[in-house]
């Protein structure tokens, strides 16, 4: 393609066809302001301000740079003394407008426009068109655009939201809003539907993210990854902003999930645990009170690199003057679990800590029992008594924000029986803390089955032995760690992980696995491919051969236990060792 | 009807036509355009049908609808031929007279005819009444011989000719040569070329090509483009046929306005008849030429007269002026080039092509060649359609077909171009009426509105309600012209209330220049035209409305009073009686005198004061007197 030469305030530029004055002028470091413009969006020339000053074909004039194409030997002026003139005017006219809209007062600062010698109103839209042309051009629904001409021009839903029909083509994106200048659009007023923030999981919804996202400061790989539910692309087809502007070219929205299969001699189960989610108990108000939190909310509020950069702040942004922390939410509880989740203690502790250290805020600790059982824990249950956080004996019955006293008016407030003085108590707080059970993920039973292993009742994976086999399984080859067998804190954790792998290494470094002597064989010949060796086998040794429509034994698995051999409708199936003649025929022997 | 698949058919059917008509046969045209029969023609019409039938003069007598001749203030008109008697401002009652007079004895009733009101002389034809005999009539002197709803009407006066001899004895070269040295300039506001537009279609490499008729007029007060696809529908197609065949375009478009009912029946009507008769669809009359049109009517955005939003609303989009800097000669509709003309510059075409390019350029200015419509409206005698050579002067148009302005009153100034064309004072009355002069003056020649005022016309309110209304139709997409015609409009409500400020001039000088320089399309760029061209020749009556709270017309309501000349007072009660806020005490005998506490300045008792005693006058600018006290009301007249 031909190059263009042209000039821009007395610089020379070369250009490909089809580009604007404006693309050049980016790419000399010339600033020329816009409000209309957008690289993703077609362009409008709405705002003029983006007005420079030609001199093409002998002739002087004054175009709009966002789409006027380069032509050769043009000569630009990006800021003449008429440009200058007629911008500050247009801001005149805008800030008369918006007075009130940061942008807008940002260029009067910048053009030296004090106040417009105009009526002033007070408007937030500014009519650049941008949600408009984003709705229609990227998102592909036009669920906005202008109504009425003239002086009368507004942006609107169709019919103005006066006819009560659903207005089903707006998807609920938000793009109008995000890609307005001057946060003019409240997303609640545009749509009928009810926009649904995309919670950032990380954060655990403490704010919200966009369908592309790193998952987290720390993710490896540290790669945006793309929300497929959430995507517009993914949605309608369209609006592929993203890929235009990814410089790399990097995205493909081609990516399909992988299942790789690796082949392995030893698996370490270490799925962890879940929070226990405490809105089943009503009584403690989560998800019903504003500010009565979860111990992982509050963990990442307080967390210098979280949603509030470590700062705590209740739901009307201010500053907490009292927390209470109730510890054994969902643990020792017979509705819940009953079982002691371990850890809750002591990260209690911990984040009583963190609020005296980031704030002047009081802190209560409402506990049945402080077991601070490890190393230097009960050190630390001491200093923290000592930093003034004030522990008190007694599970809430309830919590709730209905005053009783003038204290109590716009507080929490938390019941309890004070049980070292045997006294029902209410304790007014700005916010409240719960510290929550760890319980077996949702999916334990599933991940279970896979690797038949057993679970206990409390729903964690069960070991093999408590005290003599704590991280294998009753399935060999399997073991366990961490979370998923049961609450532990990190130093537990660490250790059952290190056995866990000492375990395997002892496995990898024998280059043998010893077998049962006696396991079961299946005569494929005999062998109808009926499954139920399969259905009775506890250790998954059977696998069926889809080829020859037989079943086989994984000796490596299999426990000699012979259920398979009694189940074998067709007599397929003997132990090795002896055969049920050779047993008949030695126990006739020896009655003989 | 067969097709008519030759020039030789194409003849032969028009001798056919031509031989079945008998030129002495009485013919009453009658006109049936819209000014007509606002005026009540379609009684007359059906008067004369029924009259006629119970005569039993059916075969003996032709009626004939027509479109607009142009002299719509007196209406309705009827024609009689062949004398051509011209009957004006005709009743129900008349139908009767004229029958048996005119039609049966030949005898013109004197009462109908025009009467010069200076010498008092009674016109009878209709080419000799002043109105139309200063006129030079080729677009629209045929209406009054035309029915427009038949095609065979259009033959009969050599309907068609010019295309036949565009498709068979000339090239697209030779037409498009034919039209650029006939120097049609375009006839719907900018005057650009009319054949450097079509060759610039022409030579753009990309099929297809569309060609649009613009036929939406949307000037206040201007009707030219209506009268014109009303009266004569086929004249515009044969040009639009005529522009595709140089051009190369297969498919055309005519964007009409929702608002001209009747004009939309008449061309849906003329493009079915050239149909059938093939002079539109495939093959033209057996040339190998195909070219279909499609009506598309507009929604009543006075913006989307503007080309590119024009474009827009054919596609089907809401018209808005797109922000390219392509000519849509290039990329127009769906980005394909599209050639857009006006509807009278298009029925110019058939007349070149039929006359030559000579005959055409004989008439009219150096840069501006052949005639023009204009609507000449407001303060003139007689208010019409009026078409004139270029060149001729503003005077000759106001006063010699116009008729001058009405009740001796004084000439002020004349507003050419619609709403974003300027207001021209009398030291510039003696101007050639042409694109470049009206140019040079602030104004422009605009589609042909042509608005007269007298001296009773307040020009700052003039601006205003053109600022006022091209606020309520500028599309609203960029921001000099929405935000300034707002401000603008803003400035001037408090200039005409009396609420105006030192700098108000300069500020809406500064707006003018602002919207000129850096509005998106011609609307915003010329939206400021009445109120700059007002300050450059009335500065002075702004200056009198802020500085001295007078509005030298008398006009603006919150700068006028009402006062009651005691000397001058008869005390008949008549200005009491009529006065809805009971502003006026008096009595009897008793001098009438305005509580101006009370008064809201409505103008009753101005008007209903007998003329004979004028005692209600208006003042502005100065205090009003004092009312006499109670005791000298007492009314002492004169003995008889």
């Amino acid at each position: 393609m031909d190059e263009i030469t042209l000039q821009i305030d007395g610089r020379e530029v070369k250009a490909e066809e089809g580009k604007t004055i404006l693309d050049m002028a980016k790419s000399l470091g010339i600033d020329i302001p816009t409000l209309c413009y957008h690289p993703a969006l077609s362009p409008f020339g709405a705002c003029r301000l983006c007005s420079v000053e030609i001199i093409s074909r002998g002739r002087s004039r004054i175009v709009t740079s966002c789409n006027y194409p380069v032509e050769e030997g043009l000569v630009v002026n990006t800021k003449s003394p008429d440009v200058i003139e007629l911008r500050k005017m247009l801001v005149e006219l805008m800030l008369a407008r918006c007075p009130n809209v940061k942008i807008i007062q940002d260029l009067a600062k910048e053009y030296g426009v004090e106040k417009p010698r105009f009526k002033l109103e007070d408007e937030k839209c500014i009519l650049c068109g941008l949600c408009t042309r984003i709705c229609d051009e990227r998102i592909g629904v036009s669920a906005i655009n202008f109504v009425g001409r003239g002086v009368d021009r507004k942006v609107e839903t169709p019919f103005q939201g006066t006819l009560d029909i659903d207005l089903d083509v707006c998807l609920c994106c938000g793009a109008c809003a995000s890609v307005c200048p001057t946060d003019a659009i409240e997303l609640e007023d545009t749509t009928n539907k009810k926009p649904i923030p995309i919670l950032s999981e990380y954060n655990v919804g403490l704010e919200s993210r966009a369908p592309v996202y790193i998952p987290f400061p720390q993710a490896v790989p540290n790669v945006p990854v793309i929300d497929r539910e959430k995507c517009v692309h993914f949605v309608t087809g369209e609006c592929k902003i993203c890929e235009e502007f990814c410089e790399p070219n990097a995205i493909d929205f081609e990516q399909e999930d992988e299942i790789i299969e690796v082949e392995v001699g030893n698996i370490i189960v270490a799925t962890g645990f879940n929070a226990f989610d405490p809105s089943p108990i009503y009584q403690y108000g989560y998800g019903r009170l504003d500010n009565v939190v979860t111990s992982l909310e509050f963990e990442r509020m307080v967390n210098s690199a979280g949603p509030t950069e470590g700062e705590i702040l209740l739901k009307d942004g201010s500053h907490p003057k009292s927390i209470a922390i109730i510890h054994c939410v969902g643990s020792r509880d017979e509705k819940y679990h009953e079982y002691c989740s371990r850890v809750c203690c002591m990260y209690s502790m911990k984040l009583a800590h963190l609020i005296k250290e980031h704030s002047e805020a009081e802190v209560y600790e409402l506990y049945i029992d402080i077991r601070s059982f490890g190393k230097g824990f009960e050190e630390f249950y001491n200093r923290v008594l000592d930093e003034g956080t004030i522990f008190i004996r007694g599970r809430p019955a309830e919590i709730t924000d209905i005053a009783e006293t003038p204290e109590e008016e716009g507080k929490l407030i938390v019941q309890f029986e004070d049980t070292l003085i045997g006294r029902q108590r209410r304790l007014p707080v700005d916010m409240i803390i719960l510290s929550v059970a760890l319980e077996a993920q949702p999916d334990a039973e599933a991940v279970a089955r896979l690797f038949n292993i057993s679970r206990s009742a409390d729903g964690f994976f069960l070991e093999k032995h408590p005290k003599l086999d704590p991280v294998a399984t009753m399935t060999d080859g399997i073991f366990v760690a961490g979370c998923c067998q049961g609450p532990k804190d990190i130093p537990d954790t660490v250790a059952q992980a290190s056995a866990a792998a000492a375990e395997v290494l002892a496995m990898i470094s024998k280059g043998r696995v010893e077998v049962e002597a006696a396991t079961a064989v299946i005569n494929e010949k005999i062998c109808s491919g009926c499954q139920i060796c399969k259905l009775v086998c506890s250790f998954s040794a059977v696998d069926y051969d889809e080829e020859k429509k037989v079943c086989r034994v994984n000796e490596a698995l299999c426990k000699g236990c012979g259920a398979c051999v009694g189940g074998c409708p067709s007599d397929a199936i003997n132990l090795k060792h002896y055969t049920n003649e050779q047993i008949v025929a030695q126990m006739e022997g020896m009655l003989v | 009807m067969a097709r008519i698949n030759s020039n030789t058919e194409l003849e032969e059917l028009r001798q056919e036509i031509l031989s079945k008509r008998d030129q002495n046969k009485p013919r009453i045209a009658v006109c049936a355009g819209t000014g007509c029969l606002a005026s009540g023609a379609a009684k007359v019409i059906a008067a004369l049908k029924e009259e006629i039938k119970k005569q039993g003069l059916n075969a003996d007598v032709d009626i004939k609808e027509t479109g607009c001749p142009g002299f719509c203030e007196r209406g309705p008109i009827m024609v009689i031929y062949p004398e051509e008697i011209c009957y004006l401002q005709v009743k129900p009652d008349d139908i009767p007279e004229i029958i048996s007079e005119t039609i049966k004895e030949r005898k013109v009733i004197d009462r109908l005819l025009y009467t010069d009101p200076t010498t008092g002389e009674k016109v009878t034809h209709e080419s000799e009444i002043p109105f139309y005999k200063n006129q030079k009539r080729l677009l629209i002197g045929t209406n009054i011989n035309i029915d427009p709803k038949s095609i065979e009407d259009y033959l009969a006066i050599g309907g068609y000719r010019a295309l036949a001899k565009a498709l068979f004895d000339m090239t697209p070269e030779q037409v498009l040569e034919e039209v650029k040295r006939a120097n049609l300039r375009g006839r719907g506001g900018g005057g650009f070329p009319a054949a450097k537009k079509w060759e610039t279609t022409r030579n753009v490499p990309r099929e297809p090509k569309y060609v649009i008729v613009n036929a939406d007029e949307g000037d206040p007060g201007a009707f030219m483009d209506r009268a014109v696809l009303e009266g004569n529908p086929h004249s515009v197609l044969e040009g639009l046929v005529i522009s595709a065949y140089t051009i190369g375009s297969h498919e055309g478009f005519i964007y009409v306005r929702q608002e001209y009912p009747l004009a939309v029946e008449n061309v849906d009507i003329a493009i079915k008849q050239a149909e059938e008769y093939g002079f539109l669809g495939q093959n033209i009359l057996g040339s190998g030429f195909d070219f279909i049109v499609n009506v598309h009517r507009g929604a009543g955005a006075f913006v989307s007269g503007e080309s590119s939003a024009l474009m827009t609303a054919i596609e089907g989009k809401v018209g808005e002026p797109r922000p390219k800097y392509i000519r849509t000669a290039v990329s127009g509709i769906w980005e394909r080039p599209s050639n857009l003309n006006n509807v009278e510059t298009l029925a110019n075409v058939p007349l070149i092509i039929n006359n030559g390019a000579e005959w055409f350029t004989s008439i009219g200015t150096e840069g501006s060649k052949g005639t023009k419509i204009f609507s000449l409206v407001g303060k003139v005698n007689n208010t019409g359609l009026v078409e004139v050579p270029m060149g001729m002067s503003l005077r000759e148009i106001i006063y010699n077909i116009g008729g001058g302005i009405p009740g001796d009153k004084k000439f002020k100034a004349v507003q050419t171009g619609g709403p974003s064309g300027g207001v021209i004072p009398e030291q510039y009355l003696d101007t050639p009426v042409d694109f470049d002069e009206l140019t040079k003056l602030g104004s422009m020649m605009g589609s042909g509105g042509m608005i007269v005022m007298d001296e009773d016309t307040c020009v700052v309110d003039v601006a205003r309600y053109f600022v006022d209304f091209l606020c309520d139709e500028s599309c609203g997409k960029c921001i000099p012209c929405r935000e300034g015609l707002k401000h603008m409009r803003e400035v001037l409500n408090n200039i005409v209330e009396g609420k105006g400020n030192e700098g108000d001039i300069e500020l809406l000088e500064e707006l003018s220049r602002l919207m000129t320089k850096a509005s998106l399309c011609a609307l915003g760029t010329s939206a400021a035209n009445p109120v700059s061209t007002t300050i450059r020749y009335f500065g002075d009556e702004y200056q009198a409305h802020i500085k001295e709270s007078k509005c030298p017309a008398l006009v603006c309501k919150e700068l006028v009073s009402y006062y009651i000349e005691p000397s001058k007072c008869q005390a008949c009660m008549i200005c009491l009686r009529n006065c809805p806020v009971e502003a006026i005490s008096g009595g009897k005998n008793q001098i009438h005198v305005i509580d101006q506490a009370k008064c809201i300045k409505c103008g009753v008792c101005f008007d209903a004061c007998p003329t004979r005693f004028g005692a209600v006058i208006k003042i502005s600018g100065e205090p009003v007197p004092a009312s006499l006290p109670e005791k000298e009301r007492s009314l002492v007249r004169g003995k008889k």
